[in-house]
């Protein structure tokens, strides 16, 4: 027999059981939202006796998933749709049409990138209560607006610093205006980004937890963070459906998992921007 | 989900100047000077009204007493003394430093050593999308998941009992549940890192490893003395990040609540999580003033440890 040309170094074993961990708790949770409850603990990595697909229907009629995930549909398309009419405006503005306010106003819009959402939630809770704003989708949504600006502006801005100038200069030759010049050059050019921007922007706030606990505290405006969360209670005073919360956060996981796999390296990329040079 | 995704106010420089189209003065360069405004003020008001006003009145809270409608009572520093003799207040800044430190000790080291083995390893692209996953999805999602893992019949238990642990752990008691929910956020986090890192060592030229072969450099070798110089800027980077979403961490943490609309144990409070219950605790008055003075607490954490980063981690950037 040939010797294992390949030898196993402890380094790569390590890494592989970190992958296998990864991959075994998904194979877990899938696994399990099929199960009844006492064959979750009885044996978690055998196949269901029978393959429960009420645990699915349960979970997504009592943690009223339905309303909940339109909800969270119109939310965040809204706030991608707002971030990007708001941000890409001002980003191109700021890398491009370069004046002395500038440089300071980049650096003042990155700043909220450090400021966490403690400092902002009680005075802004006070004042969209009065304006009638809590518990309304729309309120939500323009604070998700405004805390994605920071990292939108920052994002964009070295986005458009980076496309050439030259299209720029060409169409000014041709005598288009400034604006036509943004809207039919600049922002087609730069499309990459902005589906980058907004990809983020929805799977970051497709599970957002703390504005939208303070901002949707009405059950019947719930969106699916906060459905999730509610079931889990649900599961936990009412004997244990453990199979129906596996299928609870499938259902919410499993979209994020499918879009990660169709837009997996753009995703890790945006993610981990500014990491770089 | 900010926390995560934001990048460190590190990365960012005042732009460098963008050649104009044109000479300055001209017809072209004052056309496109008028544009400037228009579209740098709706971002700007929204910022403004939405984010820095609210931030600059949080601390004028933390100055005040104030249940949210009526009068504003101005306290001085009575808010800061309560935190000072509050112990919720005191283990809940310790958790946050823990996280910060412990945490990110944990998790910079695993980084390291998964990238220094990923370099040079067949599949690194398949293993570094499984062990990116957990933070393309969603972190409440992904916490309920680990909290499940260490429930009394689970999975970890099952594990145990099978390698022939009889007495395992209670993990979810009040004592050891913040240990959890460490180990989760050392778990996802080094995802996240090791992906950074990973990104700035694919950039190091195959040749500078192909001479330290030459040499006989051992892989400990090579990690010290070609990547660990070559990546220095992603580590400051990562470094700076950390920093600031370590401290911003919560969603992880409530997931661990007993029920909706409540909070965890205090024993697993950190200070967001102190933050957020000391202004909305269902149970018992609001107190705005002492969340506000929490929160300034927070904010000049992430001042001192964003400056202190920077300090320690500044060398001179390497060409290659």
């Amino acid at each position: 027999m040939a010797t294992v040309p390949v030898r196993l170094r402890p380094g790569r074993l390590l890494v592989w059981l970190v992958v296998a961990f990864d991959l075994l708790v998904l194979l877990w949770l899938v696994l399990s939202s099929f199960k009844s409850a006492g064959e979750i603990f009885a044996g978690p990595f055998g196949l269901p006796a029978d393959w429960r697909l009420d645990n699915w229907a349960r979970a997504w009629e009592v943690s009223e998933f339905g309303p909940a995930i339109l909800r969270t549909v119109v939310v965040v398309a809204a706030t991608a749709l707002g971030t990007v009419v708001v941000a890409a405006p001002a980003a191109y503005a700021l890398s491009r049409l370069t004046t002395r306010t500038s440089g300071p106003l980049t650096t003042f819009f990155a700043m909220g990138l450090g400021v966490p959402i403690q400092a902002i939630m009680l005075p802004l809770f006070v004042a969209m209560s009065q304006l009638g704003l809590v518990n309304s989708l729309g309120g939500l949504i323009i604070v998700y607006v405004a805390t994605s600006i920071p990292f939108a502006v920052f994002f964009l801005t070295a986005f458009f610093r980076s496309l050439p100038g030259d299209l720029e200069e060409a169409a000014a030759l041709d005598g288009a205006g400034p604006l036509r010049t943004f809207w039919q050059i600049m922002l087609p050019l730069a499309r990459s980004g902005l589906v980058t921007l907004v990809i983020l922007n929805v799977i970051g706030h497709w599970s957002e937890g703390l504005l939208s606990l303070i901002f949707l505290q009405d059950p019947a405006q719930q969106t699916l963070p906060l459905a999730l969360l509610n079931f889990m209670t649900r599961v936990q005073y009412s004997g244990a459906d453990w199979g129906g919360l596996f299928a609870a956060i499938a259902i919410v996981i499993l979209p994020l998992l499918l879009v990660y796999l169709w837009l997996g390296r753009r995703i890790i990329e945006g993610m981990t921007l500014g990491s770089g040079k | 989900m900010e926390g995560q995704r934001l990048m460190a106010t590190a990365t960012v420089e005042a732009p460098a100047a963008v050649r104009p189209a044109a000479q300055p003065g001209s017809p072209l360069t004052r056309a496109r000077r008028r544009l400037y405004l228009p579209f740098v003020l709706p971002a700007l008001a929204v910022y403004l009204l939405v984010f820095i006003v609210p931030s600059l009145f949080t601390v004028v809270l933390s100055f005040a007493k104030w249940a949210g409608a009526g009068p504003i009572e101005w306290v001085g520093l009575a808010n800061y003394r309560r935190l000072w003799y509050d112990e919720v207040f005191h283990s809940s800044l310790v958790n946050t430093l823990l996280i910060l430190v412990g945490v990110g000790f944990l998790t910079f080291l695993f980084s390291f050593g998964l990238t220094m083995v990923l370099r040079e390893m067949a599949g690194r692209k398949f293993a570094r999308a499984v062990i990116f996953f957990p933070n393309a999805v969603s972190a409440l999602a992904i916490s309920i998941l680990w909290g499940f893992l260490f429930q009394a019949d689970g999975l970890v238990n099952a594990l145990l009992r099978l390698a022939g642990v009889d007495t395992v752990p209670r993990w979810l008691a009040d004592d050891n549940l913040f240990y959890v929910i460490c180990l989760g956020l050392v778990w996802v986090n080094t995802g996240f890192y090791t992906t950074i890192l990973m990104a700035a060592v694919d950039r190091i030229p195959a040749y500078l490893y192909e001479a330290a072969d030459l040499e006989g450099a051992s892989s400990w070798q090579k990690f010290r003395n070609v990547t660990l110089p070559l990546m220095w800027d992603a580590v400051a980077v990562s470094a700076t990040l950390w920093a600031i979403s370590a401290i911003k961490i919560f969603e992880f943490i409530y997931v661990f609540a007993g029920a909706a609309g409540s909070v965890p144990t205090t024993k697993a409070w950190t200070l967001s999580l102190y933050a957020y219950a000391e202004a909305f605790q269902p149970t018992g008055e609001a107190r705005y003033g002492a969340s506000a003075a929490a929160t300034m607490v927070t904010l000049v954490l992430i001042v001192v440890l964003t400056l202190l980063t920077r300090r320690v981690t500044r060398r001179e950037s390497l060409e290659y």
